[in-house]
């Protein structure tokens, strides 16, 4: 008798320690969102970029610290943006206080593909009992030459797109490939949400209950992905590992969630 | 024999009928004046450069300025004709065309 209650005592902490790692409290992006992500001929060639640390469906913000890099790489080349990068203050309709994001302002110069990436400042996460590492990266096409798209920045981890990354109508798929040090990540766990701030969104998605929110999918065993996207704005995709170093917090060794994140835009065919 | 040599010849052109039209749907030129030059560069969308193609200039008054033919990068520079807005256009082969407006604040800014 009481060996079986020892047993079913086990079995429900293990359930509970495998159901607390596995879901995710509460679904934190990094977001680099440009102004528009096609420049045609005819475009103003100077977009605005917005990096901001947030839950996108519900449209909270955290406060984000000066990224630790923030640049954008264009025909092969790396270009360092992070002294371009000016603190704005936002927060979401019901958050009461103003949180940090950045800003930066970039002026195209040729034709082609301009990936930028973010790589934030650790984020400490006492709810998680981590840090927080989220390299995000958004691509943006330039005056017809649609070349550079697949190449990887080089990030610790990073999401490499399969499908080109701007161009997309609502309901197309997203594939991408995830990444860790250079290698792809056999059934890497991916989620994705809305940017429910997308500009030109009719009106706020309310998720029914809480799965709705970040919706999850996981790699084959090549870290590949797919997600067909049902709405029109911006979507992001981020695959979540835990890094293979610590950082200290308050003298303790603690984990990090390196997390590659990717933004695309889609737009309804009408 | 010859019959099938015919039957081959034809597949292959099928074929490469098939691969121009994939790729060659658009060109497009883009021009900025840096040191008293316009440079012209012109490439397809996968970023193939569009080799021996025209390119025409044209002030505001759609009055044509000069032209030129790329190079196998794709590229054409001229010295500044004018200080106006400046409408390029590339002409490539099979009636591929586009255009591309330079405008005045820009062809002054290259001096």
């Amino acid at each position: 008798m009481r060996t079986k209650y020892l047993f079913y005592l086990l079995i429900s902490m293990v359930s509970a320690a495998i159901i607390f790692t596995c879901v995710p409290a509460s679904a934190h992006f990094g977001t680099v969102i440009p102004s528009d992500d096609i420049i045609s001929k005819d475009d103003s060639k100077t977009i605005n970029i917005q990096i901001k640390f947030i839950h996108p469906m519900e449209m909270h913000y955290m406060e984000m610290v000066k990224p630790k890099q923030f640049g954008v790489i264009h025909d092969g080349k790396k270009y360092d943006l992070l002294g371009t990068l000016k603190q704005a203050k936002g927060k979401s309709p019901d958050q009461t206080e103003n949180f940090s994001f950045w800003t930066s302002e970039y002026k195209i110069r040729r034709p082609g593909d301009y990936t930028f990436f973010v790589e934030p400042t650790p984020y400490w996460e006492p709810a998680e009992d981590l840090f927080i590492i989220h390299y995000t990266k958004v691509c943006v096409n330039a005056l017809g030459k649609e070349e550079g798209w697949n190449e990887p920045v080089g990030l610790e981890t990073e999401i490499i797109p399969l499908t080109r990354p701007y161009g997309l109508w609502t309901g197309n798929l997203f594939t991408g490939q995830v990444l860790l040090k250079g290698k792809p990540v056999p059934f890497a766990e991916v989620e994705v949400e809305y940017l429910n701030e997308s500009p030109g969104n009719k009106n706020i998605v309310i998720a029914p209950s809480d799965p709705y929110v970040t919706q999850v999918v996981k790699a084959d065993s090549n870290g590949v992905f797919t997600y067909a996207m049902p709405r029109a704005g911006w979507w992001g995709f981020a695959a979540l590992n835990e890094a293979d170093w610590k950082l200290k917090y308050e003298g303790k060794e603690k984990g990090i969630e390196i997390g590659a994140v990717i933004w695309v835009h889609t737009i309804d065919m009408k | 024999m010859m019959k099938k040599i015919h039957f081959v010849l034809i597949f292959v052109s099928v074929l490469l009928l098939f691969c121009t039209n994939a790729m060659a749907h658009k060109v497009n030129l883009f021009a900025y004046a840096e040191g008293g030059k316009v440079f012209t560069e012109s490439y397809f969308p996968d970023g193939r450069p569009v080799e021996k193609g025209k390119v025409l200039v044209f002030d505001s008054q759609n009055k044509k300025l000069l032209e030129g033919i790329t190079d196998e990068k794709g590229l054409f520079s001229f010295t500044i004709p004018k200080m106006d807005d400046l409408n390029i256009v590339i002409e490539a082969s099979m009636g591929h065309k586009n255009n591309y407006k330079l405008k005045k604040a820009e062809v002054e800014a290259g001096k």
